[in-house]
Formats: C-alpha cells, structure tokens, sequence
C-alpha cells in the first residue's frame, strides 16, 4: 500500500484519497470547517492547509489528492500560524455573540440565557440545574445580589433589561419549595480532604463545587452557624433565616461537614489544616479582620491575600483563597465566583496537576448594537416590558410573572454555543477576533422556518447546506450569493428560509459548523 | 459589412420613448427554445434576458428555473456572481466609468464624482431621478491610450476631464438617437485608383474614428473618385488615433494621425481630386497640411518622411518585431482572402498535410513558446499533455476573459486579427486531437464577438473550420461564449466552470484542465495572444521563432503600453528589451513634463518595477524577480504624481472585488489588507499596520487555492519593497505625491491677483467670486480636482500633502 508521511509518520492511503481521508483514517487531527465527509471538496475554510514537501504554498489537504511518498508537515509552528490567520479572518466578518453579554458580565458566568429558556417553558427542574452548575446560592444571591448581568442586557437600552435576578431567585424558591431540591449526583469519594475556613458565600459555594468532584471537606468558622456575613451582616427581611438554612442544608446535605466556634490563629492554624487535609481553602472574609499571626507566611498586598489570578493559590502550596479575604469589599456574587473557581483549582490540584480554575470559556462578541439596528434583534424576544412581581419585591416574581419575564429573553447566546466548530477551533488556536477587525454586517435573522433559525451574518460560506440542500428535492433549496467578500449562503429568489429548506432543513442546521442555520430551540421560537 | 463594425449607431439601439417590453415569461420561453435548456446555456440565456430588459426581472428568473435543468439555487448563484448581471432596475443607458489603471492613474475618481454631481446622485445611488442614466464603475474597459474613459452603453468616450464628462453624457443624448446611415459600407466598384485605410478598433472609435469613417465615405462619394475607404488592423499607435493611411497610385502612402471628420474630408480631395473640386477648396487643404507638417509634433505624418522628419514615431515603429501583430495596418481584418494571401492559414496546411500531431507538438516545444496569458507555462509541455490524455472527446479553448485593468492586447488580436487566433486555435486542435473549441470571450469586448463570430462563420463558409478541414478530414467545430464580467474567470478552472454554466469557482490543482477540464475530458486552454503566435512558428518554423528573445522566454510579447507615457498603444517587442528602451524609445518617455517613477507590468497580479530598475529586461524570470510577472502584458508607466500605496490600494480593492469569495484567504485577507490600505490612504494608519499587511501578504499568497489570490498580494509586496517610505509617510498622515485625497489640502497664497479664473473653474464652488480679493479655497467642498492649480496664470495655488492643511508651499 502506498504511503504518505505525516510529520514523519507513516501513513497509508488508498487510491484516491486525500491527505485529509488519509489522516483521520489513522486518527491523525487535522481540523476542518467546510469538509463533508462522501462528497466533493469544497475547499473553502482553508483550515485544513497543511505544508507538502518544502514549497512555500500551502494546500488545503481536503482537496489534495495523496501521493506515494508526500512529506506532509501538519503540526508545525508555520502551519499553525496560517491556520489561526484563516480562524482570525473568519471570525472577523462573522456576526454573533457565542454566550450572550449578560453571561460575561455576571461574575459567576451563569448561562442566563439557557434558564431563560427553561424558565419560559416551564422546565424549572431543568432551570435550576442551569442555574447551580455556577451558582451555588442562587436564593440568598436572588435576595442579595446587585444585578451586575443586567447591566450586560441587549434589552437593558431599549425597553429595559431581564429580570435576570429575580428569575432566578424564582427558580430557586421554586426548587427549594419542592420539598426534594436539586441536588446533583455525587461521584464515588475520591479519598482526599479539603480544608475550608470561613463558611460564607465562598466557602459554601466551594463545599458546593468540592463535592461534586468527590472530595471530602470541612468548612470551619468561628461563628456557630454557617453562612458568614450571610447570616451575621445582612438583615433579616431581606435574607429569612429559612431561606439561608435551605440552601446551605443543600450543601451539608451533600456531605459538606460543618465546624462552628472555630478560629483561626486561636484553635487551628493554616500548618495544622494542611496536615490533616490535602489542601486549604482561606475564605474567612475581610482579611485584615483575621488574626494577622494566623496568615502569617502568606503574601499579602493592600486589600488582602495576594492568590494567582489563574490558580487561587495564595503563595504557599496547597493553600487557596476566595471571598473577602481577596478583596474585602468583595459582592456575594464574586464571592460564590470565587469559590467555585477555587474549587476547580483544587480539584485540579489534588489529582496531581498543576492547580488552575476552569477555562474562560471562548466567546466572540457583537459588540452594542445602536437603535436602528436593535430593530430586527427585538423580534427575538416577547414584546412587552421588564415585569415587577405584583406581589412585591419580598415576595418575588410568580411562576406566571417569571415566565413572561423570561419570554422577554433575546437569546443573545448561540444556539450552536456548545457544537460550534469554528467556536472550538477559535478556542484551540487561541484565536482573536479583533486582530482583523473590519466592519461588521448588519444583524438578520430568519424566524420564517418552524424548527429552523438562519443568522447570515453568522454564515462563512462553508456551502456546506448549499451541498446538502442539492441532493435533496426542496423547490427552492440554498445557494450561494453574490461574490467575494459578499458570498453568503442564502435562500434564492430573495426568498426565506421557510420557503427554501423543508425536507433538508434539520440536515443542514445539524451540519452547519457554526450557528447561521442552527435547530430553534427555546421559547424565542 | 455593416454588421461587422458595429458603429456606436448599432451597437447602443436607443429605446423608444415609451418601451415596449415583452412579458418576461413569454421571452424566457422564446429564448430557452432558441439555446436550450442544459446548464452550459444557462449564462447565454440571463444574457438575453438582460440586453432585453436591462435587468433580470425575478418573473424572469423563475421561469428560467421552471423551464431549464438548473435549479434555483443554480440561477441565483450565477444570477449574483457575475458582475455584468444586475436584479434591479436600472435607467435607460449605463454609463460605465472606467477604473483601469491607466484611467485610475489619470484620474478616473475626478470623473466618477463629476458626473455623480451632474446627475445629482446622493450616496449609494446609481440612477438619477429622471431615471435616464445609470452609473457604475467597470473594472477595464480596454481603451487604455484615451483614459479617462467613460462608455454610456456601447459609447466610449475618451481623453475626459472632470469638466469635460458631464458633456458626454449630453452628446450621447443628442448623437445616440442619429439615424442608421449608410455610413460604413466601402466604396468598391472594381475601378479603385487607392484605397484610403482607417483602423476601427474600440479604442479608435472611441476616438472618433466612426465619425472619420463616415466623412471619409461621404467625401470619397462626393469626389466621385474610384476609390476604396477600408476599416483595416490596428497598428498599435494608438496615441495617433484616429488614423488614416492613404495609398494613391505608385506613391509611398500618406499617414495622416490624430484626424477630424473635417479635415477627412480634405485629405481625400487631395488625393482623388474629383471633378466638383474648386481651386478655393484646394488651397485651404493645401494650407491645413502646412500648418499640420510644419508643426511636427506628430499631428499629421507622412510615411515616406517618417524616417527623417519624425524620430519619435519612427522609434514607436522600429525596434517593434510583429508576429502576433503581423500585417499590421494594412489589412481588412474581416478579409479571409487578405490574410490568406499574406501567408494565413499555410501554417494550418502544413500542420494537415505535412505534420503530425507529434511534430507540431514538437515544434511548439522547440520554439520555446511560453503561455503569454500570464504564468508563461511552457505550450509545447501543455500540448503534449493533452495529446497524451487518452478520452474519447477532447477540448480546445480559447482563453479570451482578458481582465487585467490596463491590458487590452487580447481585444486587438481578436479585433484586427480573427483569422490568426482561429488558424492557431485550428491547428492545436489538429495537435493535441480535439474536434470541438470553444473561445471565451469577455463581455466588454462586443466587437471582439461579432468579429469572431463572422470570421468564424466565413471559415466555415470556406472549409477551413468544420467537418473536413482544407480536405483533410480533420475536423472542428467552435462555439463563442460570452464572458459575464468575472475576472476570475481568467483562472482555467474558473473559466471552465463559467463554460460549463456555474459560477466561475476556481478548484483546487491537480488535476490540470489537461487531463480533466471541460465536463471532465482532457482540454487545452491557451490565451488568445498564445494562439495568436501559432501561426508563424508553424509557417517559418520553430528555429525562426527560437532565435527571437532570451534564452528562457523566446519570440515576442505584445504589451498594451498605457499610462503616464507619451505615446501609449500596443507594441510587440523581442523578448529581452528592457522596460527603459519601451518606455523611452517606444512610449516616448513619460507624458505632460512628468517624472518617470515605475512601470507597473502585470496587472493585479504583478507588481511595479521602479525607475531605477528600468534596466530589467522584459522576460518572465527576470520580471519575476524584481517582484512583477509578465501577466497578460499590460504596463502601465507611472510618473512622480502616482501613490505607490494608492496603486496597491487600487489593485487590492480590484481583486478584492474580483475574488470568488471561495476560499478565506482569499476572500477575506484581501479584504482586510484592504482595510488597512484603505486606512493608510485616509491618513488613518496605525503603528503596526504595515508589519500586519506583509503579514497577511504573506498568509494569502501562501495560503490561497488559485493564481488570483496567491499573486493579489503582488502589487503590495512590490510597493512595499521599493517604496516603503511611501508607506511610512502616509503612516505620519503624508503622501508625498500628493494624490490621497484626505490627506491633501489646495490652499491660495498671497500671489493670488484675484483673477476668479480658479473659482470660475471650481466645480463644486468651493472658491467664491470675489473679483480682486485673495481667493480662498473652502477644504470641506474641494475635491481635490486641480483645476484651480492648472488654471491659476500666478501659481498662487499651493498642494499640500500632510494630514493637516497648511499654507506650505508645495
């Protein structure tokens, strides 16, 4: 069998095949956007370019046939190099919001935009899994929080941003009234202990985040009951005890163990903890209100602990920090943030790896979108004002309220946020959008099809419908328009998705690699 | 005959005042009986539709789609990608302004916005209210010697000045609606004393050589003298058009340049001196030949004192070698029998009767020939590769989608020399053994397709084309298809796909054309000019043709040679001149008291050769390595009042344009260096700017699928190696050549006498008529235009090239 070498790899191939086929039949990646497994190449993303022999060309390995003894350069600085410029082009003529901006503002990085959804067709047991996947306090937070996604609405300068904190304060009252919350499943122990000092906002939410990953942990606090400045500095009518005692008996009721009347520098110290525990997590709040000896060893600087931005970890081994003990003046919110971040780091860090907290997730961004253009954003969302619950702010919004308010959601999210390809590829070249920042087309959305939604300005001419949809008998189908920098997918004869795509239609949003044709999802639909 | 030269009469029918238009169904119906229904037919029918309705009407396209075998997606798809077709509504005549690069370098933008301003077009509007005419921007028009060029349907006009455009737009109005007259026929009634020779080509009607024509009929009628007035091939002077040669008895002909239908009329009563002549009239001619010789400045020549008494146009002829521009100036171009007898078509004898398809394969590689539509690809090689390619069809085409903005040598063969293209086109097929051809010729050259199509069908006619072939039982069959305004069509892939009725996608190669092009079978595409040389290497041989040249790139180059030059035209050189002997000895030097700065050679794909490497020879390494190519042969000289970052940003915006939109290097990356040209050139840039654009030169040459978008970084890379402080100036808000228009500032000093000649010419009023005061010039309604500095009779005007206007003296 003949054979073509892939960065000094041997690799066979069968008459016909490309460098691509070749590859990805052992296993070799090479990424793609436009590729269609079975059919004629399109070679049209150019992420697939690959260096053959030492020409200073480079060629897209979809459309290049394999030959006996090509030297074929794949994983290559050079090539990588190119293939991040095509990812960078391509992101900067392609118009859309992977997380919508309410979900980059809020500090915890909640997907508002998927509660939202869930929320307005009334899967609230499904919303409240949205919710604590990054917030583990939702209804002390739905109580106390400063609304700092809202500021981040699209709708917030037209006729006034989500409800975002009240929704989901309905969504936690709901669950917590069930009787039976939420309470995710638990993988088997994994052996190791963490220690957490300051049973606040950060230490809950970390107990929280500890748990789910297996680990075994305490939390100490010198006050009797759990829920730090929760409990101690916010007043009563606005916090009930209830409420507090609920959502953190969520979290003992996980297997986080509780120690009261603890103080450190008096009856433990930080040597002490990590002696009995694989790590250490210092979220006791206000640092300069902890007894200064009890922190001694650790770097400080004019707010409080100094920790690695990435990591948590303050300048000791195995030792964290989250909370008020960072930045005093630290909102709840950040806090919980905080504390699930650190979590993250820990749990990294027990298993043997170098400490760091999850991954920002990758997101490219409109940017704000002036009146006029808001215009055919709008009709994304229901049409009428932000909602105040009848009851009272105590009182919170109803199930029938909170369904409304969450209708009024845009969906600035993709719908194809977690298959995205080009999104994923973005993520893996460290890709920048702004690098080639050019002009930005005008926003359009086609609503016209029943369970398919078509975004042009997300479209980067892959052809990949326009092939999918000629094989099939739709009257109209999808083509390409226009030339050059203008070449999108589109329906013909101006007409719209509705009109061009039926039998095809779920096939071609289901291969589009990014979200111009996407599945609608959610209530906007 | 009439049909043949299509006069502006012809060409541009005006429509009725109240237009009767067919309903669209019904004459999708009639056209899709007429030229079928499979895809290939697809292009020819929007075609029609359009020269019928001026757009495509929607009712239109879907009867096309519900009567042919393309499907909807198919007809958008080509209905949007070529550029010719339009989907809304346009005035009754288009004025298409052309933006080559000799009308750019010579201030196509000045035109474009006087006659926006004369037809009160606001921001993104092409039409003017009275829907009389329609504005758009044409990427080359092919009359590079008159630019500034405008063509107001089939009209051109030529030579324009920003004052003088919107007067175009009225003669048409006045002149378009000019009955049929019966203008072109010749006068030939077998007892011919001379014949009196005028070439009509496009440029040279443009130039008014219709309206020479016309007067030349009328007079030579009129004298009643047996006499014969002959459209004949273009001599490549175009500087001197229109222009007429005058041969009368056993005299050396008589050249007359530069002529008026007045002074037509003359020339003739002075050589066939009929019998209603007065003694009155005979001086006066007497007198205008005077006054013309004596002013020696080219106005009127004489062939027999060429050699003596003009020096400059005997250069612009003598180190010229023609073989693909043989005979030129002398002949009908439609006559079969004049090419014939001058040595047409003995090459195609021999390649049937005394070569065989091996031989001729052999000779074209012995002679060295190399593709001269741009790559320079070795003919005999591609040839051979095709000959070898066992397939039971096979496929020869002419590549005529000449689409460099500043070339036009493709036009004029195809013009002045049918035969010659077909005779070469005749014999590759016999060659590599295809028995059907196709030419794919550009929309903007209708002469070109009438002409071919009649030369074709008078071969046909005559056995030289068709089902035995001059006896021999070969045989070719040839169909012209029309190009729809894509450059990229130029690439063979694209082209193919055009032929074959899809848009014109390049894809990716291998596999070559050669082995599998139109419809999957082997096929040869070759250039128009390629072919063109065909002819005389069979018919003198390979060695003849080798001798000619350098040692990598034999024979010769035809080159449209434009621009800042003196005399600009089409020459045909050796191969190894060097661009100083073209531009000085042939071109004359650079024009109006310029400085010679750069020749640019290769359109948007090659770069520009500074002054200073004036020396390189013209050879495809050679070029190549000074960071231009050969291209299609345009050269486009540019003098010291030419941007070399507004040349790369003209060139960019073209193929960004002109990019398929098919792969993102391509697609994108020239639209973002254009980005940053465009950002350069308003006096925007930014640190860094010029790093990241030969970053992305580099990314797209390497990166992109085909020639267009691997050279279009050319023109970039080129400026930026011998003239990167322009770059750097216009980084600072300069530009030294004072042409970015942002970045220039007109201003009056106080030698200012108050004249209010400079206001008077003001376009846009932006100087006040204010009799004897120092005038001023108001910066936000200047355009930049230059009258005032060219009027002012004091040189009160001063040019300033920074970023903020100042009083400084240019």
């Amino acid at each position: 069998m003949p054979h073509i070498e892939i960065d000094g790899r041997a690799v066979p191939f069968a008459e016909g095949q490309t460098i691509l086929e070749a590859a990805r039949a052992v296993g070799v990646d090479i990424p793609t956007l436009c590729h269609l497994p079975g059919r004629p190449p399109h070679a049209s993303c150019l992420l697939c370019i690959v260096r053959v022999g030492a020409s200073p060309r480079m060629l897209p390995s979809c459309a290049t046939q394999a030959v006996d003894g090509m030297l074929v350069t794949n994983d290559a600085a050079d090539v990588r190099d190119a293939r991040r410029t095509a990812i960078e082009l391509i992101l900067s003529d392609h118009l859309g919001d992977c997380l919508g901006p309410c979900q980059g503002v809020c500090p915890a990085h909640m997907d508002i935009p998927d509660m939202m959804r869930h929320v307005s067709a009334g899967r609230f047991a499904q919303a409240i899994v949205t919710v604590k996947e990054t917030i583990a306090l939702p209804a002390i937070l739905g109580r106390i929080c400063p609304e700092i996604c809202e500021k981040g609405c699209r709708r917030s300068s037209s006729d006034g941003a989500l409800a975002v904190c009240k929704t989901k304060r309905f969504v936690a009252d709901r669950d917590l009234a069930t009787g039976a919350p939420y309470m995710p499943e638990l993988p088997p122990d994994s052996g190791r202990t963490v220690a957490i000092v300051g049973a606040g906002p950060a230490g809950c939410a970390a107990a929280y985040y500890l748990r789910r990953r297996g680990h075994a942990c305490t939390i100490y606090d010198d006050h009797e009951k759990p829920g730090g400045m929760m409990r101690y500095a916010i007043p009563r009518d606005i916090l009930p005890e209830a409420v507090l005692d609920a959502e953190i008996g969520v979290i003992l009721g996980m297997g986080a163990a509780f120690q009261g009347g603890v103080v450190l520098g008096r009856d433990a110290s930080v040597d002490d903890l990590l002696t009995r525990h694989g790590a250490v997590l210092l979220a006791a709040g206000d640092a300069s209100q902890v007894n200064s000896s009890a922190l001694e060893g650790l770097k400080r600087g004019t707010q409080g602990l100094q920790v690695d931005r990435h990591t948590m970890m303050t300048s000791r081994q195995g030792v964290f920090g989250a909370g008020g003990v960072l930045i005093a003046t630290r909102h709840a919110v950040r806090s919980v943030a905080d504390g699930r971040a650190a979590a993250e780091s820990i749990h990294q860090y027990l298993g043997g790896s170098p400490a760091h907290a999850p991954d920002k997730a990758y997101s490219v961004h409109i940017g704000k979108l002036d009146s006029e253009q808001m215009v055919p954003y709008l009709q994304l969302g229901s049409k009428r004002g932000r909602s105040v619950p009848a009851g009272g702010a105590e009182q919170g919004f109803s199930e029938t309220e909170a369904r409304a308010e969450a209708a009024r959601c845009l969906h600035c999210d993709c719908r194809k946020a977690s298959s995205c390809q080009l999104r994923t590829v973005a993520h893996e070249y460290g890709a920048s959008q702004q690098r080639f920042k050019g002009d930005r087309r005008e926003f359009r959305v086609d609503l016209s099809h029943p369970a398919v939604v078509f975004e042009p300005g997300k479209c980067i001419a892959c052809g990949i419908c326009v092939r999918i949809a000629a094989e099939g008998r739709d009257k109209l189908g999808m083509g390409f328009s226009g030339r050059g920098f203008d070449v999108r997918a589109a329906v013909p004869f101006d007409g719209m998705l509705g009109d061009g795509l039926q039998e095809t239609a779920l096939a071609c949003a289901d291969a589009c690699p990014t979200g111009a044709l996407a599945r609608a999802t959610g209530s906007a639909l | 005959m009439i049909a043949l030269f299509p006069s502006r009469r012809t060409q541009a029918p005006p429509p009725p005042p109240i237009e009767v238009l067919p309903e669209p169904g019904a004459f999708v119906e009639a056209v899709v009986a007429d030229t079928g229904r499979e895809p290939q037919a697809l292009i020819p029918i929007l075609q029609a539709v359009q020269r019928r309705f001026r757009y495509l009407p929607p009712e239109a396209l879907h009867r096309v789609a519900e009567l042919t075998r393309s499907s909807p997606a198919d007809i958008m798809g080509v209905a949007t990608f070529y550029s010719q077709f339009r989907t809304t509504p346009v005035g009754r005549h288009m004025v298409s302004v052309c933006h080559g690069t000799a009308c750019h370098v010579k201030g196509s933008m000045l035109i474009d916005d006087a006659l926006r301003r004369h037809l009160r077009l606001g921001a993104g509007d092409d039409t003017d209210q009275a829907r009389e005419f329609t504005l758009q921007k044409v990427a080359c028009v092919g009359c590079c010697t008159l630019a500034p060029v405008i063509q107001i349907d089939g009209v051109t006009y030529g030579n324009l000045k920003p004052e003088t455009a919107p007067k175009a737009l009225r003669d048409f109005l006045e002149t378009a609606g000019r009955a049929e007259d019966a203008g072109l026929a010749p006068i030939a009634d077998g007892r011919q004393a001379g014949e009196i020779r005028i070439t009509i080509d496009s440029c040279c009607i443009a130039g008014g050589a219709l309206e020479v024509h016309d007067a030349l009929v009328q007079a030579a009628r009129q004298s009643r003298a047996p006499v014969a007035v002959k459209p004949v091939t273009c001599g490549g002077m175009c500087h001197q058009i229109p222009l007429v040669e005058v041969a009368a008895g056993p005299r050396e002909p008589a050249t007359y340049a530069k002529v008026t239908p007045q002074e037509a009329e003359q020339i003739v009563r002075r050589h066939f001196p009929g019998s209603g002549l007065g003694a009155r009239v005979r001086a006066r001619v007497a007198g205008v030949m005077d006054r013309l010789v004596e002013a020696g400045a080219g106005d009127v020549l004489q062939r027999h004192a060429l050699d003596v008494r003009d020096k400059p146009v005997c250069a612009f002829l003598g180190p010229q070698r023609r073989i693909a521009t043989e005979q030129t100036g002398s002949q009908d171009p439609m006559s079969l029998d004049e090419y014939r007898a001058a040595g047409g078509y003995e090459g195609l004898r021999r390649a049937l009767a005394d070569m065989t398809p091996e031989g001729i394969v052999d000779t074209m590689t012995r002679s060295g020939l190399r593709g001269r539509g741009g790559a320079g690809f070795p003919t005999g090689v591609k040839w051979g590769k095709v000959r070898q390619t066992k397939a039971a069809t096979k496929y020869v085409v002419v590549n005529g989608d000449e689409g460099d903005p500043g070339a036009f040598m493709d036009r004029m063969l195809l013009e002045s020399f049918p035969y010659r293209v077909l005779e070469g086109l005749t014999i590759a097929a016999r060659a590599v053994g295809a028995e059907e051809g196709y030419l794919y010729i550009r929309a903007e050259y209708p002469h070109a397709v009438t002409r071919i199509r009649e030369a074709i069908r008078r071969c046909e006619t005559a056995g030289l084309l068709g089902d035995d072939i001059m006896g021999s039982g070969s045989r070719l069959s040839l169909t012209v298809m029309e190009g729809a305004g894509a450059f990229v069509c130029g690439e063979e892939t694209a082209l193919i796909a055009s032929i074959e009725g899809r848009r014109g996608m390049p894809t990716l190669r291998p596999p070559y054309p050669a082995e599998s092009g139109l419809w999957g079978m082997p096929t040869l595409i070759n250039n128009v000019e390629t072919y063109a040389m065909v002819p005389w290497i069979v018919r003198n041989g390979w060695a003849a043709f080798a001798t000619l040249g350098t040692e990598k790139s034999r024979g010769t180059k035809v080159f449209a040679l434009a621009g800042k030059v003196r005399r600009g035209g089409l020459i045909e050189v050796p191969m190894g001149v060097t661009i100083r002997q073209v531009v000085d000895e042939i071109g004359g030097g650079v024009s109006d008291g310029g400085v010679f700065k750069a020749v640019q050679m290769g359109g948007p794909s090659g770069g520009c050769i500074p002054a200073s490497m004036a020396d390189t020879p013209v050879d495809y390494d050679a070029l190549q390595a000074a960071g231009a190519i050969m291209g299609s042969g345009g050269m486009v000289v540019l003098d010291d009042r030419t941007c070399m970052v507004d040349i790369a940003r003209y060139f960019l915006e073209f193929t960004q344009h002109e990019s398929c939109g098919k792969c993102t290097f391509c697609r994108l990356g020239t639209r973002r260096m254009l980005d940053i040209l465009e950002r350069l050139c308003r006096g925007e840039g930014r640190k860094g700017d010029i790093e990241k654009l030969e970053e992305l030169s580099g990314m797209v040459k390497a990166g992109s699928i085909c020639g267009l978008g691997q050279t279009a970084p050319n023109p970039v890379l080129s400026t930026l190696r011998y003239f990167r402080d322009e770059y750097e100036a216009h980084v600072q808000g300069r530009c030294p050549a004072g042409v970015c228009r942002p970045l220039v500032h007109y201003t009056i000093n106080q030698k200012c006498i108050g004249c209010t000649k400079c206001a008077q010419d003001c376009p846009v009023d932006a100087i006040a008529v204010e009799p004897f005061d120092v005038h001023a010039i108001d910066d936000a309604l200047c355009t930049r235009c230059d009258a005032c500095r060219r009027v002012c009779p004091v040189d009160a005007v001063d040019l300033s090239t920074g970023r903020e206007k100042s009083h400084a003296a240019h």
